[in-house]
């Protein structure tokens, strides 16, 4: 998959990620990246892999995934259409961070 | 009477191009529509195979709804292997259905997004293969997917006018619920198509129905405004153009 990973390239096995699909058409898009950056910025850095699709130059990402609308954001089995609000995608990644927890003690 | 001709596609439906001055318009919208069970997917697929066995059209099937596997199986039924032209390249069956494994769950949706990323696989798949031919099954199931009618509408018709600018001739099917009398669920879908079909099985006693095909619309065409008589048949769907529907 092409991708363009941002932030940290360090060891990752902890780390969250975040997957974000984009169109260079979407107008919506841009506003959504600055959400989802502050926010993860919010939580610390380290905790997230931020990962950005951009559909236009990808499709098979959005196929595989089956990513019809945009913008999207994904973490873990779960996902928010249209610019997502602060609060909510607190709530996903919180909901994340809880499964990344128990995989890790098991 | 002009000379001027308005180049057709072949619907690869035997009996349906005598009702519409020999086939689609190219680059049209096409609204297939009918209530559950009516023969609109078998339909859209044989457009999509004969395209390629008859005309040598390449075409997409883009599925929201079955599964590839089933859509496969079935259409085997009327000796349509679309697994071969698939593997030759010929055709592409696009996996959108909820069966899909790799779909995240939609937690939240607002009101500020477009349809770029289904329209971006689309676009990938027709020109991989070329093709001229697109098929959309079903539009009714983007009411279940998305809430915000109003943004879906609007994108419907941006997703329409760019695949067929790329000249295809599109066909999008619609479920009629139950006991509805429009044309699907979006109340657009007329406006969104410069054709429609309307597809029915209708009882016609306390113990038989019967199939019958009806073309509501055909832009630019002199087309049969009566209802017809239609079969699915061991070779798939067919039309009986000078039969008319025992129940109209
Ligand atoms: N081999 C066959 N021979 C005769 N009739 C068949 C055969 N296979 C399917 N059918 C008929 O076709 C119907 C299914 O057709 P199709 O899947 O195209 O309907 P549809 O309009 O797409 O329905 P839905 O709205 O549920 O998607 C079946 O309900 C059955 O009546
Ligand atoms: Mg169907």
């Amino acid at each position: 998959m092409k991708t363009e990973p941002t932030e940290s390239e360090a060891d990752d096995s902890n780390m969250i990620e975040v997957v974000f699909f984009k169109s260079d058409s979407c107008a919506f898009c841009p506003r959504a990246e600055e959400v989802i950056r502050e926010t993860i910025n919010d939580f610390g850095l380290d905790t997230f892999k931020l990962v950005i699709i951009n559909v236009s130059e990808n499709p098979e990402a959005a196929e595989e995934y089956g990513i019809f609308a945009l913008p999207t954001v994904m973490i873990g089995g779960v996902s928010i259409t249209g610019i997502p609000e602060p609060e909510m995608l607190m709530k996903m990644v919180l909901g994340a961070k809880v499964m990344t927890k128990k995989k890790g003690e098991s | 009477m002009s000379d001027y001709t308005i180049e057709r596609v072949k619907t690869g439906i035997p009996g349906l191009d005598e009702l519409i001055e020999g086939g689609f318009p190219k680059g049209d919208t096409i609204l297939i529509a009918g209530k559950a069970g009516t023969g609109k997917s078998i339909l859209a697929t044989q457009f999509i195979y004969k395209g390629v066995t008859e005309y040598n059209e390449p075409g997409v099937f883009v599925t929201l709804e079955e599964s590839p596997i089933l859509i496969k199986r079935n259409m085997l039924r009327f000796g349509m292997d679309l697994e071969k032209l698939e593997k030759e390249g010929k055709i592409s069956i696009v996996d959108l259905s909820p069966s899909k494994e790799a779909t995240p769950a939609t937690i939240g949706e607002y009101p500020s997004f477009d349809l770029s990323g289904l329209q971006a696989i689309i676009m990938n798949h027709i020109k991989k293969i070329n093709a001229t031919r697109v098929v959309l099954d079903t539009l009714s199931i983007m009411a279940y997917k998305f809430r915000s009618r109003d943004i879906l509408r609007e994108e419907f018709f941006r997703l329409a006018a760019n695949i067929t600018r790329t000249g295809c001739t599109l066909l999008i099917t619609s479920e009629i619920p139950a006991q509805e009398t429009g044309l699907g669920v979006f109340d657009i879908e007329a406006f969104l198509a410069s054709g429609v079909i309307v597809l029915y099985n209708e009882k016609i006693s306390d113990t038989s129905r019967s199939r019958s095909i009806e073309v509501l619309k055909l832009r630019g065409s002199k087309h049969s405004s009566r209802i017809h008589s239609m079969r699915i048949t061991d070779e798939g769907i067919r039309v009986w153009p000078g039969e008319i529907s025992p129940g109209s």
